[in-house]
């Protein structure tokens, strides 16, 4: 693959897409009452479209700004979309009550993450240096950090943010090292987290229905002792 | 020391010293309006100090010499802040002393000042106060400290004027992501460091939620009107240095009559602006609880480190 | 073979068990049942007949699709488990409907997933592109899941959403992996090898890839294929899910979708141990494989539910897969391989087995089942071959597949395998132990007295006697010999030792 060659103007758009998707990613562990969370989320999404957008720009690709159209609708239109149907679903609690790390303590563990995102990239940066791979750790923060939204939330609709952080820090990545992987695999993996994200909208009624709270806590039924 | 710096300095301390208390009057004033109510007037604040000058000097009985030497301490510190620092020019009139880490220290030891003070007045407040401001202040400087740090890498160099300098020959700095963050973290430091919402309530007098003027309170007469010129001097200071960061449009570079005006117009125009907007901002938020204001200052210590990073990392 | 023959044989896998899907929406049970078997059979069948053509002539690319003897061997699994499934579910539906556990809309729907899962799994082990491989790895998660939480109690809905939430993070870090190995493969030396994630395309750009990224991608994919494998440390859902699920689909969960999970691992190690030397994937699993094990034998120590207890066998065993892998090399990979097929049909078996007691007594709860061999003589004892089938006594092939990975961690080359194996062996016995008192536990001593202890008849219904007898017949044949299958695995070990 030809070395994507950027114009300033461009690397520094895509600087910014970059570091928006990380301080939106910063501010969902920050927030505690879920319809911010959701808002800084479609902003996540949006800032993910903007940064394909960059790249379509860059590369002057009709077939990547296609691309930018259906990640705009998927990440900052549909998935926003269907988590806020299902927080009108999800009853009376707005708020992450009793997240399991405090969030002060969650905002140090950002941070550690951070720097070991940084640091365990440079491999991915050295090889191929461009200002698109130059973004790479940013993506890859975003991964850790939606993993940790998703090990230290207790309330569903939380939990499923934390998934689509680490699903659009992948994507993210995807489209920061090599423009994609093709699309075949592209449209499935849309397709795949999109049925993923439905069938925990179900299965989260379902919890409601059966524990009569959304509050994942609460899901001690089955142990070993 | 430039003639530029020379003519900065002394513009500056006028400028800081004569503008300060009509910023505090024009943020209460777009508070006041924003709230449906007239508002005393944007010269206010001046019009108070005049009246605390005129009173007989008192200090309350076994405090010692820190208790009256902190107001002028806390306005000595300040004017030197405001003479050195790039707000009017972009040169300085003593360039060693316009190095960032030297103004965060001058300016965080005016807090520590003004907590000595009240510890030394004996009374529950002023020890209540002093205890809430210097975890305020242990919780801001790291904060303060690694923003700056991030504002330095591009330039390799701590010194205010360089790096407005830079700033003014490459604008795309400014939009890149290590400069909002920073910029986000220094506000959030900002706002901590001189006692506005939703840290400290500047005009609350409950003795469950203040913190600055918990400290101040056995002030009187001329040593209440320095400190509270000193605090509006900070305010100043603080949203000076902010502009000059980020929005350094206007600042003089050269020495002449014209640039010089241009720059101070520049100033007072940014300043009030952000200070409005700031009075603004605060119309809609309510005060944290104390126990939450850790989290917002971990929030924001968190921004200044990622900018920092990503300094290193995007370039 | 021309080609069209070979395209319609290696779609039929993957289209066989889709139309039965859309078969099962629409017939009757008595249909839907004889159709599952058809399916099973069918898909075992083509699985042979490739399995011959790939023997003969090498892989075979049609279709987006790569037929090797790997993917051969794995189609023969899932073939095989598939079919102890379809044979026993029918009963197992039958029974549950009766019960009133069961409406009949869910049972349909249960036909419906089931042949989609087979499908999904299809794919994964005939994708000729690591991406499309993923993509399928991940469309079982989604099919499962409801089968999974079927049941709608709480423990249903909460193991519903831990497997959905664990495994599609898992298998997320592992599509981080592919993004990764994806961009080490752009930036190879040109004309090194194929483009994007074809896999045969990777191995032979392999020595090429970027030692740096190629390390980082190969460690997120055995983490989150792995975590999809039921391997130490996303393991949790496994327990849960196997637990929850009806007893058919446990049996295909445990006997094939573990495996066809690690023979992704496998595929990725093909490539990681070109591009990186054999000791770094080798370090992954053998921790992986004695973290899995330690795992299995802290839990079964004192484990009361001997659904879960099954669920941590399989962590053993996948644990044990991961040290066969690890310790690499021709003997142990076929070893391995020979492992993958023996624990699928003995598992199904047992999960078979289990469902059958569950439904009976009403609990599944190793303290509340006494005296079986006394009360269900030939479930006892088909449940009780099946668990000494798992803990690895001869005749049945788990004996030799086992005896063959540790003869190779002694034999093969530098003291960490051999130190990986003794530790391991250490935690068989427990495991072994702790199973074999539960069991016992449960299937000896005399029968219980009490109100509704002589109301279920002692005759097994005659479709689950089969399926169970087949399992194990075919588990004890395997032991002792492999017959034409002994020339598909040693193609498949030779594929995945890089070998020629």
């Amino acid at each position: 693959m030809e070395p994507v060659v950027m114009s300033p103007p461009a690397a520094a758009l895509l600087d910014v897409a970059a570091g928006a998707l990380l301080l939106t990613a910063v501010l969902v562990v920050w927030r505690r009452d879920l319809p911010t969370i959701l808002r800084i989320f479609t902003a996540h999404g949006l800032a993910l479209g903007a940064l394909v957008g960059v790249l379509a720009w860059a590369q002057r690709s009709v077939e990547l700004g296609l691309v930018t159209i259906g990640v705009l609708a998927v990440r900052g239109g549909l998935l926003p979309w269907l988590l806020r149907r299902a927080l009108a679903g999800a009853g009376p609690a707005r708020r992450e009550v009793r997240p399991v790390v405090n969030v002060t303590a969650s905002l140090l563990a950002v941070a550690a993450l951070v720097l070991l995102a940084f640091s365990v990239s440079v491999p991915l940066v050295e090889l191929g240096e461009s200002p698109a791979t130059r973004a790479v750790p940013v993506a890859v923060a975003v991964v850790l950090i939606g993993l940790l939204v998703l090990v230290t939330r207790r309330h569903t609709i939380s939990q499923l943010v934390g998934f689509l952080l680490v699903d659009n820090g992948i994507t993210a990545a995807g489209f920061l090292t090599t423009s994609g992987i093709g699309l075949v695999v592209e449209v499935g993996v849309a397709l795949d987290v999109l049925l993923a994200v439905l069938v925990l909208q179900v299965l989260a009624g379902r919890i409601r229905d059966t524990f009569g709270d959304v509050d994942l806590g609460e899901l001690r039924e089955l142990r070993d002792r | 020391m430039s003639a530029l710096g020379v003519a900065g300095g002394v513009l500056q301390a006028v400028v800081i010293v004569g503008g300060a208390p009509l910023l505090l009057g024009l943020m209460r004033q777009v508070r006041a309006r924003l709230e449906g109510r007239a508002g005393p007037g944007v010269g206010q604040p001046w019009r108070d100090l005049r009246k605390l000058v005129r009173k007989q000097s008192i200090s309350p009985r076994g405090t010692t010499e820190v208790f009256r030497v902190a107001p002028v301490l806390l306005v000595a510190m300040t004017l030197v802040v405001a003479v050195v620092a790039p707000l009017v020019t972009t040169a300085s009139a003593v360039p060693p002393v316009a190095d960032l880490f030297v103004v965060v220290a001058l300016l965080a030891h005016a807090t520590v000042v003004i907590a000595l003070a009240g510890l030394d007045s004996g009374t529950a407040f002023g020890g209540m106060g002093a205890s809430r401001e210097v975890t305020v202040l242990a919780l801001v400087e790291p904060t303060a400290l690694v923003a700056i740090f991030a504002l330095s890498v591009p330039t390799g160099s701590t010194s205010l004027p360089t790096i407005v300098g830079t700033a003014l020959d490459d604008p795309q700095r400014l939009i890149s992501p290590a400069s909002l963050l920073a910029a986000v973290a220094l506000a959030a430091v900002i706002v901590a460091e001189t006692g506005r919402l939703p840290v400290d309530n500047p005009s609350t007098h409950l003795e469950l939620t203040m913190i600055h003027e918990a400290m101040v309170l056995e002030y009187a007469g001329p040593d209440l009107a320095l400190v509270e010129l000193g605090s509006a001097m900070r305010l100043s200071v603080y949203l000076g240095l902010f502009t000059s960061l980020f929005v350094p449009w206007g600042i003089a570079t050269t020495a002449t009559p014209l640039a010089l005006a241009l720059g101070v117009v520049a100033l007072v125009v940014k300043v009030g602006v952000v200070g409005a907007g700031l009075a603004a901002l605060e119309v809609f938020l309510a005060k944290l609880r104390l126990f939450r204001v850790p989290e917002l200052l971990a929030g924001s210590f968190l921004l200044a480190l990622l900018a920092v990073t990503t300094a290193y990392v995007l370039g | 073979m021309t080609t069209p023959t070979l395209a319609a044989l290696a779609i039929a896998p993957i289209a066989v068990p889709a139309l039965t899907a859309a078969g099962c929406a629409v017939a009757g049970r008595r249909t839907a049942a004889a159709a599952g078997i058809g399916c099973a059979a069918a898909v075992l069948a083509v699985a042979a007949g490739l399995g011959a053509h790939v023997v003969a002539g090498g892989p075979v690319e049609v279709a987006g699709l790569r037929v090797d003897a790997l993917s051969a061997f794995m189609l023969v699994v899932i073939g095989a488990v598939a079919m102890v499934a379809a044979i026993a579910a029918p009963a197992h539906v039958a029974a549950e409907v009766d019960a009133g556990r069961l409406a009949p809309s869910t049972a349909r729907r249960q036909g419906v997933l089931v042949h989609a899962f087979l499908a999904a799994m299809a794919i994964a082990v005939l994708a000729a592109d690591l991406g499309v491989l993923w993509v399928a790895v991940e469309a079982t998660t989604i099919v499962t899941a409801f089968l999974v939480g079927q049941g709608r109690t709480r423990g249903a809905v909460e193991a519903a959403w831990k497997y959905v939430v664990i495994c599609s993070t898992g298998i997320a870090l592992a599509l981080l992996g592919l993004v990764l190995l994806n961009h080490a493969a752009a930036h190879a030396p040109p004309g090194t090898g194929g483009h994007g994630l074809d896999w045969a395309g990777l191995v032979t750009a392999a020595p090429g890839l970027d030692p740096g990224v190629t390390r980082i991608a190969v460690v997120l994919l055995v983490l989150g294929f792995g975590a999809k494998a039921g391997l130490a440390p996303l393991h949790a859902w496994l327990p849960d899910a196997h637990s929850q699920a009806p007893a058919p689909v446990s049996a295909l969960m445990s006997g094939v979708l573990l495996a066809v999970s690690f023979s992704a691992i496998l595929r990725v190690k093909v490539i990681a141990d070109a591009a990186l030397g054999p000791g770094f994937v080798r370090a992954l699993l053998l921790g992986a494989a004695l973290v899995s094990l330690a795992v299995a034998a802290s839990l079964l120590l004192a484990q009361r539910d001997y659904k879960r207890m099954l669920a941590y066998s399989s962590i053993e065993h996948m644990g044990l897969l991961a040290l066969g892998a690890g310790i690499g090399g021709a003997a142990a990979t076929a070893a391995v391989l020979l492992h993958v097929l023996g624990h699928g049909l003995v598992k199904s078996v047992a999960f078979v087995g289990a469902g059958r007691i569950a439904q009976l007594t009403g609990t599944s709860r190793i303290d509340r089942v006494r005296g079986l061999v006394a009360t269900q003589p030939g479930l006892a004892a088909a449940t009780g071959l099946a668990v000494l089938a798992l803990l690895g006594l001869p005749p049945f092939s788990l004996f030799a597949s086992e005896f063959a990975i540790v003869r190779a961690g002694l034999a093969g080359d530098g003291p960490a395998a051999g130190w990986a194996v003794v530790v391991a062996l250490g935690l068989v016995v427990v495991i072994g132990a702790a199973m074999l008192r539960h069991t016992g536990r449960m299937l000896l001593g005399p029968a219980p007295d009490g109100p509704g202890a002589a109301a279920a008849p002692r005759r097994l219904p005659r479709s689950t006697a089969v399926a169970m007898a087949a399992g194990l017949l075919a588990a004890a044949v395997l032991g002792v010999t492999a017959g034409p299958l002994a020339e598909l695995i040693t193609h498949a070990a030779r594929t995945l030792t890089g070998a020629p």
